[in-house]
């Protein structure tokens, strides 16, 4: 199979930004990406735009501020996974010889939110009947601590260090160290996570110019290799997302470890799909990283610190840098870029030579989840 | 169907969508969920299926009453839902005894010392209330204290 490369990446601040527009927002990290490639926007053969709720015809209302219009630019939602599948859309029309150059965006404007939580999709049963996200995580937090004995305590790890990390990385939402304390003594959202268990609603956008081997060549000196681009959806399940263990996290990184010839010991640095802590432990799990019910040590032996056996969410994750969920899943990716080419700053994870993103999307009722995507990037 | 309807509107009820329960009345002692049955493989479903999407058989769906007993697998409690949830309110993902599972939320939980594997009961209650007063009622489940 053709390589495929990421020879560009452009990231807005994540937070708040009420006075930027979500369109605006997206184009700017569109450009950043262009201009960090070295790209001519007549250049690029097709885009692909992943947001959950930024409405039709999203990517060419941000793309045409640059005037890159004609080519082909397709949308795509998928929850929080839209990110990944933007990303997933260019990894394949470039493999398939369709494109040489495309670029990934993802965005979202998020701060008009409904209380902190995500806007109510009337469609979703499990939804209708109470089930904000927090609920199904604490449900999952629950079978966690009833089967392995996890503790509040290691959850709040979790989110001491994604806050810790995110304190260098000037992109993030939240800017403030936390200790074990202050997370179990925050307002309780739904039991057993409280408020600082709980990732932030975000505005922001990212983006990602990627390239077949010939383009790469011949734009960027130091590409980074996309070594696997695996996208699972979520199969039937009896009680849809209330698991111990995310089954497919499971398939989508075995698919993509396979893809890589690569394995869990092999990864670096992993940009994981963190949006409360409970979801941290069980993902190390999932990844490979340790055994199933050894999340919580793992954490709380500093495993998955900068420095550890693999350096989880150094950017601050989406507990800490925030969560525009169609942002999300691209901005790990280019957290991974910059991680791999040494470039990123205080936050720097040293020696990282592979590095794996993880998002999983959607809460859909008897579903696993609506989708789940595995990259893993090699220097 | 909700056999009770009330006229005044500061009672005005409705169910969360129609066709996914029907109340206790004079035909049934309690509650049942409203879903549907392979005529042949008599796997239940909540909410009905068009076809079996386990065996991909189109054709075989009947209409079916479920049994409302079952078991929490998980719950919490939410302090602060959305507008409209009665907050704190506990939420729990169900095992129903006839096969079908949901996420439900349960009534006369305060003071009922939650735990997973709790036999609970079906029970048509309020899920959350709109802003002009309106209802909006469907399956919550209730344990069962003296089982």
């Amino acid at each position: 199979m053709s390589e495929v490369y990421v020879i560009g990446a452009g990231m807005t601040r994540f937070g708040p930004q009420p006075e930027a527009g979500v369109h605006d927002l997206a184009f700017d990290a569109a450009w950043a990406a262009l201009e960090e490639a070295g790209v001519e926007p007549g250049k690029v053969d097709i885009a692909f735009a992943g947001h959950a709720y930024q409405g039709p015809c999203f990517g060419q209302k941000v793309l045409m501020r640059g005037g890159l219009t004609g080519m082909p630019i397709l949308n795509v939602e998928n929850a929080c996974a839209s990110g990944a599948s933007a990303v997933l859309g260019i990894v394949q029309a470039i493999r398939s010889g369709a494109a040489e150059i495309g670029i990934a965006i993802g965005a979202e404007k998020l701060s008009t939110p409904a209380g902190g939580f995500l806007p109510t999709v009337a469609d979703d049963l499990d939804s209708s009947m109470g089930r904000v996200m927090p609920a199904a995580f604490a449900m999952q937090a629950r079978l966690h601590m009833d089967r392995y004995g996890t503790t509040r305590e290691q959850m709040a790890m979790v989110a001491v260090k994604n806050r810790r990390n995110a304190l260098r990385n000037p992109r993030c939402h939240m800017q403030k160290e936390v200790t074990i304390e202050e997370v179990l003594a925050a307002p309780m959202i739904a039991d057993p996570l409280t408020r600082l268990s709980c990732c932030p609603v975000s505005d922001g956008a990212a983006a990602l110019v990627i390239a077949s081997a010939r383009a790469a060549r011949k734009y960027n000196p130091r590409p980074v290799r996309i070594a696997a681009s695996v996208l699972v959806s979520g199969l039937r399940t009896p009680h849809g997302i209330v698991d111990d263990k995310s089954e497919m996290s499971i398939r989508a990184s075995r698919k993509a470890y396979e893809a890589a010839g690569l394995g869990p010991d092999d990864v670096d640095v992993c940009e994981m799909h963190d949006p409360f802590t409970i979801a941290e432990i069980i993902h190390y799990e999932d990844l490979g990283f340790c055994a199933p019910g050894e999340g919580g040590r793992f954490v709380e032996d500093g495993r998955s610190a900068i420095g550890g056996a693999v350096a989880v969410s150094p950017s601050g994750g989406l507990l800490a840098k925030g969560h525009p969920l169609g942002a999300t899943g691209v901005a790990q990716i280019a957290e991974l870029y910059w991680q791999l080419r040494g470039v990123a700053g205080g936050y720097q994870v040293p020696g990282a030579r592979v590095g794996l993103a993880h998002t999983v999307g959607g809460g859909v009722s008897q579903l696993e989840s609506g989708a789940c995507g595995v990259h893993i990037l090699v220097a | 169907m909700a056999e009770s309807v009330a006229s005044d509107a500061a009672t005005q009820q409705r169910p969360i969508r129609p066709g996914l329960f029907v109340e206790a009345g004079e035909t049934r002692e309690r509650p049942r969920l409203l879903g549907s049955r392979c005529r042949k493989s008599g796997q239940l479903f909540w909410p009905a299926e068009r076809m079996n999407p386990v065996t991909h058989e189109s054709g075989t769906m009947e209409p079916a009453e479920i049994e409302g007993g079952g078991h929490i697998v998980s719950y919490t409690v939410v302090q602060r839902g959305l507008p409209g949830y009665p907050s704190p309110y506990a939420i729990a993902a169900i095992q129903l005894d006839a096969g079908p599972s949901l996420i439900a939320q349960l009534e006369d939980w305060q003071g009922a010392a939650l735990r997973t594997g709790m036999a609970v009961r079906l029970v048509i209650g309020t899920i959350k209330t709109e802003r002009d007063g309106t209802r909006v009622t469907g399956p919550k489940f209730q344990p069962v204290v003296d089982a």
